[in-house]
């Protein structure tokens, strides 16, 4: 369990870096898959099968699809100076890894809390994993749903609305 | 694996998609860095709903994927929107409403 930890954050880490250092957006897109299948070895370790299903589904699945397919469409070959100058990157690497810092410290100074829920993961196993995420979603959090099932509609027509010419 | 060390991931990887929107151009790549903290936060979402023995964070996860979604077919068509207009998608060309 700890080698996967650390083989899948390293793997993630890496191609979430790549992402934003690649000059092509293709190789971008294909980094970020990467990266996704490593966030979905995340949730398996998290005993979460269900939800790295949906990541490996939706996000490398969907979104990434569209991502490829419009990178396809769009004829990318003449942007040039896909990077900022280097003031803005000297000032953005500085406040973000301050950022970044000031976080893990926080995390490290943070004390310890007692789990609170019944779930443990002999409960989820038991019951499983599947049953008890359309349990809670369809009795205690059913109202988000539905709102969730309107904003996917409205973003149908929102996005039908700008591609049209 | 505690559970520190998996938001100390989610942190490094939220941190990576900020610097990505702050110091790229190219919009694709901008919102692939979205993209990359939105993942960030599922992250910690799962690690801290599984250290507390609740089912609500992975809900909440169920849902930032279909805010995920709605956003990529949103800024998509606003990038191709964009390539009509201007035949690029360098975000420094989109000035129109600069005074």
């Amino acid at each position: 369990m700890e080698a996967l930890f650390y083989i899948f954050s390293i793997i993630a880490i890496v191609s979430a870096l790549m992402v934003i250092l690649v000059k092509s957006p293709l190789t971008s897109a294909l980094y970020i898959i990467l990266c996704f299948f490593a966030l979905a070895g995340f949730y398996i370790l998290l005993n979460m099968q269900f939800l790295a299903a949906m990541q490996i589904m939706v996000y490398a699945g969907a979104i990434a699809v569209i991502i490829v397919l419009v990178i396809m469409l769009l004829n990318l070959a003449k942007i040039k100076g896909a990077i900022k100058d280097f003031h803005q990157i000297a000032i953005s690497i500085i406040a973000i890894g301050l950022f970044t810092l000031e976080v893990i410290l926080y995390l490290n100074a943070a004390g310890e809390k007692k789990p609170t829920g019944i779930y443990t993961n002999t409960v989820i196993n038991k019951i499983g994993n599947t049953q008890i995420i359309g349990e809670f979603l369809f009795t205690k959090y059913v109202f988000p749903f539905e709102v969730a099932s309107i904003l996917l509609l409205v973003a149908v027509i929102g996005a039908y609305i700008f591609a049209k010419k | 694996m505690n559970v520190n060390d998996y938001l100390i991931v989610a942190t490094i990887i939220f941190c990576i998609g900020a610097l990505g929107v702050l110091i790229r151009k190219n919009l694709i790549t901008i919102f692939l860095s979205l993209e990359l903290m939105f993942n960030a936060a599922n992250l910690g979402f799962v690690a801290v709903s599984e250290y507390l023995n609740l089912i609500s964070g992975d809900i909440f996860v169920i849902f930032i994927m279909v805010v995920a979604a709605a956003e990529a077919a949103i800024l998509l068509g606003i990038a191709i929107a964009f390539y009509r207009e201007k035949g690029t998608i360098n975000i420094d060309d989109a000035n129109e409403l600069k005074f």
